[in-house]
């Protein structure tokens, strides 16, 4: 009879899953950490590593069959050759739009911990305060005062590089030696900044990539190659980081194949006693019990689990008292931005594949300025050489063709911005019943839209940076608006947010369900507002803090 | 986004083609029944000739040595929609026919000279038809054979390692980093 008794049990192993299993392993709990994909090992897995692009019979593009197999994945970058074995099965884990949304998943040990962008940034005090002042959604119940620490204590840990430049609306990290803006970009820096006064800036893109040596991991290696695991251990991910420092406690007990199914509550105590998994290599279902549940297994999945649970106290489940569960659903809306033509530098040229590009803060409806419509948007871009994909117009075919794209061509600039999607409550997921998964579970249904504020500030996010580039001489100026299906931006949040009072939110300002509090919500389903910025550094700080607060309570025997 | 869609993005903005899979945007929807889809070995080594004089050997490798015929048979049989692929195998009779129209045979039978100035001829009707054409036409049919050309030979061990400094492992990243014309693209291996 194995053992099923755990002090804690984390559900997911992505980015919060693996701060949760470190924290709560290191502060001396047994952990049965659940993943329902498969294993995959650190370095011995990442069987595309270092496959050269001629390996891969379609050198990485997507064939027919892909196209018919993958229906959501294949509107973006996702499916293709090199890593889909990443990105989860639209055939095995489908879902139902009623109103188009794109969920790319990464169903397997470490999540998208493995592909993520890795851009990595702090919110700042007006990110947490906003909703508050100007009567949006609920009010955050925490401050940046009280997640200052914890990214710190994170930082520390991931390996976050970046420069120091004292934003406001950006708050430097504690960094590692920053990446290198190239020539062009330091060009266009210095001239932003010089016309702006400073309130706007182009600064390098902080990154989870290590340009010092961490215990365990080797520097960034400067390939360029992260999304298909990186065998250096060069960016942060679970199997890089938090894993092994999970594992070296000897806490850790982790468990792939596992679907949680259901939260096990008990209405006597008003607590979960632990969870309901389907194991999928034998179909079977197990109970694990716990004195404390982390969902970590990504937005919209802990959610799933909450709606699946203690459905005879509350049908639609557990934490949904208020009304809120699935609903205020986030992601960042973006594929808008500008880009031209660098005249010039054609004596310079850089070395090295640089896994970040350049970063521009936020500036609009910050400090003095005012726009006709709510919060902001930052810009994620690069200047680079063009490479041989380029048109030649004056050369037709032969050697001197092949010659001429042998070399690089003219330098050229452009960005996309990231935009604040503020919280609608009618922006919902729910369970629809009519459709199940390859397990026969219920799928959730999609129904989200950006409305007119994001409309408007789109506008934006196309004219100041077409403006901005002008300004730095930037020749052909072009704006573009490549159209944002909701779910695109792979930072799905909220649906089970934090919130000061039972009545209107699903966790309070601990990550603790209100109906269920020895249940913890960490990863972006607990997101009251979505900021502009890359999320995945907020998931692990308030993970970290909301582990830090669990084990006290334990201790103070209040779970 | 990731960096790579972010890099090809400014790309489509500023004028550099995308090659590869969708570039045929207006898919015609009367499949001709009549055009066979599959390649022969001597489609292969046809596409290998057409190839190698888009990009002959010069101080780098040629598309030939590059297997760029057997990449194309690949890639259009995979990634191309069934109307594309019929284009592609049209285009291959094509360019056949003005062969025999300029040189008095096929393509195969022409010297590197004949078929230099043939695929010269048509490139620049291609260029002309590209310029003129309505966004709902499709693309001139030459336009794949030099695209796929491209993608193939560059995606290639022999092209990449020879057309351009092949750096899977740079471990470090300069910025202001010196050029001089001559100097080739530094590549990855992705």
């Amino acid at each position: 009879m194995p053992n099923n008794h755990y002090d804690a049990i984390v559900v997911g192993s992505g980015i919060s899953g693996g701060w949760a299993a470190k924290e709560l392993t290191e502060k001396g709990l047994k952990v049965l950490l659940l993943e329902r994909g498969r294993d995959i090992k650190h370095v011995k897995d990442y069987a595309e590593a270092n496959k050269p692009i001629w390996e891969y019979p379609h050198r990485g593009d997507r064939t027919q069959q892909m196209i018919e197999d993958y229906p959501n994945l294949k509107r973006d970058y996702p499916l293709n050759e090199r890593n889909l074995h990443y990105w989860a099965s639209d055939k095995d884990c489908p879902f139902t739009e009623s109103k188009p949304y794109s969920w790319f998943r990464g169903y397997h040990v470490g999540g998208r911990s493995l592909m993520w962008g890795r851009q990595s940034y702090r919110w700042c005090e007006e990110d947490f305060e906003a909703n508050g002042r100007e009567g949006i959604g609920v009010d955050w119940p925490i401050r940046y005062k009280d997640v200052e620490s914890w990214y710190t204590y994170v930082e520390k840990f991931a390996g976050i590089q970046g420069s120091y430049e004292h934003l406001p609306q950006l708050p430097d990290s504690h960094f590692l030696p920053a990446m290198e803006l190239n020539i062009v970009e330091k060009d266009v820096a210095a001239k932003i900044k010089k016309h702006y006064n400073n309130l706007r800036t182009l600064i390098i893109g902080r990154s989870a990539h290590i340009t010092q040596k961490i215990p365990g991991r080797e520097l960034c290696q400067y390939r360029d190659m992260c999304w298909n695991g990186c065998p250096f251990g060069g960016y942060f991910s679970t199997q890089s980081s938090t894993l092994p420092a999970a594992e070296a406690t000897g806490n850790l007990t982790l468990r792939p194949f596992s679907l949680v199914k259901e939260i096990m509550y008990d209405k006597d105590t008003k607590k979960a006693k632990g969870v309901v998994v389907l194991d999928t290599t034998d179909n079977k279902t197990y109970e694990f019990t716990s004195k404390i549940v982390f969902l970590c297994a990504s937005s919209f999945n802990s959610t799933w689990v909450l709606m699946n649970s203690a459905t005879d106290i509350w049908p639609d489940g557990l934490g949904s008292s208020s009304g809120e569960l699935g609903h205020n659903v986030m992601d960042h809306h973006f594929r808008c931005g500008a880009g031209g033509q660098v005249e010039g530098f054609e004596d310079k040229y850089y070395f090295g594949h640089r896994p970040t590009g350049f970063y521009i803060p936020r500036f609009r409806n910050f400090g003095s300025d005012k726009r006709d419509y709510l919060r902001g948007f930052g810009y994620q871009g690069a200047a680079s050489r063009q490479g041989w994909g380029r048109e030649v117009a004056e050369l037709s075919i032969g050697g001197d063709f092949k010659d001429a794209l042998s070399e690089p061509g003219a330098w050229s600039i452009g960005a996309s911005a990231f935009g604040e999607i503020l919280p609608y409550h009618d922006n919902v997921i729910k369970l629809n019943r009519n459709k199940t998964d390859k397990w026969g579970l219920p799928v959730l249904d999609m129904s989200v839209e950006i409305k007119e504020n994001e409309k408007k500030m789109r506008k934006d996010m196309q004219e100041d940076l077409a403006e901005m580039l002008n300004i730095a001489g930037v020749k052909n100026v072009r704006t573009y608006d490549n159209e944002y299906v909701p779910g695109m931006g792979i930072h799905e949040m909220g649906t089970a947010r934090m919130g000061r009072d039972p009545k209107t939110s699903v966790l309070n300002g601990n990550n603790q369900v209100w109906d269920c509090q020895n249940v913890f919500v960490t990863d972006g389903a607990c997101m009251t507002s979505a900021s502009c910025v890359n999320p995945s550094l907020t998931y692990m700080a308030l993970t970290a803090r909301a582990a830090d607060f669990a084990v006290s309570e334990l201790k103070k025997g209040n779970l | 986004m990731n960096r790579r869609e972010l890099i090809k993005m400014i790309a489509t903005l500023t004028g550099g083609a995308v090659i590869g899979g969708e570039f045929f945007l207006a898919g015609c929807n009367n499949p001709d029944k009549g055009v066979t889809l599959a390649f022969t070995a001597d489609d292969t080594a046809f596409l290998d000739e057409v190839a190698e004089t888009i990009f002959p050997k010069t101080q780098s490798a040629g598309a030939k040595e590059a297997k760029v015929g057997d990449f194309m048979t690949r890639y259009v049989t995979d990634c191309y929609t069934q109307p594309d692929q019929e284009a592609f195998h049209k285009g291959m009779d094509m360019i056949n026919a003005a062969c025999k129209k300029q040189h008095g045979h096929d393509f195969m039978k022409a010297t590197a000279e004949q078929r230099t100035a043939l695929l010269i001829a048509i490139d620049k009707e291609r260029a002309e038809y590209q310029k003129n054409k309505k966004q709902e036409d499709r693309p001139h049919y030459f336009q794949s054979f030099k695209q796929l050309t491209i993608l193939g030979y560059f995606t290639s061990k022999e092209g990449r390692t020879t057309a351009t400094r092949y750096e899977p492992v740079p471990g470090k990243y300069i910025g202001d980093y010196d050029y001089k014309k001559g100097d080739k693209i530094i590549t990855n291996f992705d």
